[in-house]
């Protein structure tokens, strides 16, 4: 799924959880999710579809506290699809084709930067937090232990990253202006990925399904 | 015409007080190099930002005083990590990041990309991942990032931090080289027994200020040395009790010695 268009990715992510709303509940969502689980599990087991899980269980939890069974089955699974295919999408799409591709059809560099950016942004932000808890536990901080112990670990790691993420935005701003990413700038792709017409045909017909699924919902 | 001058400037950061440079005056010939030395917090790194047009415009703040670019500048910063770009998974495609910002066609990107990873001797690292790279790596690859933007005055601060003895060496015979095709260059040190080789003139800031300026001999008089700005030889001279004037280098130090 990675080398398919990062437009293809995007619609096939946007269209899952349209279609788990518009759908008839529960047949609509449950379709929905087992697609977007069917994704998860292609793209990996460990990687994507446990995350995608773990995120979408505490959901289910409160849904069956507040609501009865059938409405519990038909938010809890439109939930999940969109869960899980956000998920998915952040494993198969890489952020450098899709700034190659936004590019490409002509869209300013800065734009595609910041959304290309803030799908880069959870793995970045886990690899400093994990750098803060060893620096911490280098300085004796335990993270382990009882429920304040805890509390006082987590203050420990919170305020650095705060601040650390804080520091490097404004570094980073620097670093980009000087390599020429300004607003309004022209930038030439690279290497743009490559957009076979039968993936332009399909995200057409993504299109097409939710605006028939929307009719049918209003009609 | 000089490609960069700066004349009077003063710069405050943002809810600051006290200016971070103070009457700044400074005009960079093409081809010509000059090494900016002081303590941590004397300005060095503000007046490269100032330079290269960051600040005020992207730091905020107050600028007063004339600054004229008539060239393209291209600016290191000192801490390499912040400087990738994040949306590269090679080598070849970082350094090829700034020049398909500026818009250049493939063919004159690729050229670019080409020559600065030879010169920064990483070629062999072109596939890469930057984030799997060390420290002085990275640095070598941010500075093959600007130089393939072929700017024509190159700001550097601490430009070899990260960088081993022998990878240090290389880059100031880098910057030699550049200055050779004409390229202003003022870069920020503490590297201070690099200077005389590298440097044409050498400017003394202290609190946002220029103490003096001058050849690099600077650095091997008494006021320098002893705020700590001399060379290593020019220092241990000194602290022998050996008359001034201290050597600049262990060449003139075995000079004088005989």
């Amino acid at each position: 799924m990675r080398t398919r268009h990062p437009f293809t990715l995007l619609t096939l992510a946007a269209a899952l959880p349209t279609l788990a709303w518009l759908l008839p509940a529960p047949a609509g969502a449950l379709g929905t999710a087992a697609v977007a689980f069917g994704l998860a599990t292609a793209a990996g087991v460990r990687r994507v579809l446990v995350p995608a899980v773990v995120t979408a269980a505490p959901f289910w939890l409160f849904l069956f506290v507040l609501h009865d069974l059938p409405t519990t089955l038909a938010i809890g699974l439109r939930i999940t699809t969109m869960v899980a295919g956000f998920v998915w999408l952040a494993a198969v799409l890489a952020p450098d084709r899709l700034v190659e591709a936004m590019v490409a059809r002509g869209w300013s560099v800065t734009v595609a930067y910041v959304f290309a950016a803030t799908l880069s942004a959870v793995p970045l932000f886990r690899a400093r937090a994990r750098r803060i808890v060893e620096a911490q536990r280098c300085r004796g901080l335990s993270p382990r232990g009882s429920v304040a112990k805890r509390l006082r670990a987590l203050r420990a790691l919170a305020l650095p990253l705060l601040l650390s993420a804080l520091h490097e935005v404004d570094e980073r701003a620097l670093a980009l202006e000087t390599r020429g990413l300004r607003s309004g700038a022209r930038r030439t792709p690279l290497a743009p990925p490559p957009d076979p017409a039968l993936e332009r045909a399909a995200r057409w017909a993504l299109l097409l399904v939710c605006i028939a699924a929307l009719v049918g919902r209003l009609v | 015409m000089n490609p960069l001058t700066l004349e009077g400037v003063e710069f405050h950061y943002p809810a600051t007080e006290a200016p971070a440079l103070r009457d700044v005056s400074l005009a960079v010939a093409a081809g010509e190099i000059v090494a900016l030395v002081g303590k941590v917090g004397a300005g060095a790194s503000t007046l490269l930002l100032v330079a290269a047009d960051l600040a005020p415009r992207i730091t905020g703040g107050r600028l007063t005083g004339t600054v004229r670019r008539r060239a393209r500048s291209g600016i290191v910063l000192p801490t390499p990590w912040t400087q990738l770009s994040g949306m590269a998974f090679t080598v070849w495609d970082e350094v090829a990041f700034g020049p398909a910002n500026l818009g250049w066609p493939g063919r004159e990107i690729a050229r670019h990309v080409e020559r600065a990873l030879e010169r920064l001797e990483i070629a062999a690292l072109a596939e890469r991942d930057p984030v799997t790279l060390s420290g002085g790596e990275v640095q070598r690859v941010i500075l093959a990032g600007i130089l393939a933007m072929d700017p024509d005055v190159v700001l550097l601060d601490e430009p070899t931090a990260e960088l081993d003895p022998a990878g240090a060496r290389a880059l100031w015979r880098l910057v030699r080289v550049l200055a050779g095709e004409g390229k202003a260059i003022v870069v920020a040190t503490s590297d201070l027994d690099a200077v005389p080789a590298v440097a044409d003139r050498v400017a003394w800031l202290e609190q946002g200020a220029v103490r003096a300026m001058g050849a690099p001999d600077l650095l091997a008089e008494e006021a320098t040395c002893e705020a700590g700005l001399g060379t290593t030889v020019a220092g241990v001279w000194r602290a022998a009790g050996l008359a001034a004037p201290y050597p600049l280098t262990v060449a003139d130090a075995i000079q004088r010695w005989r």
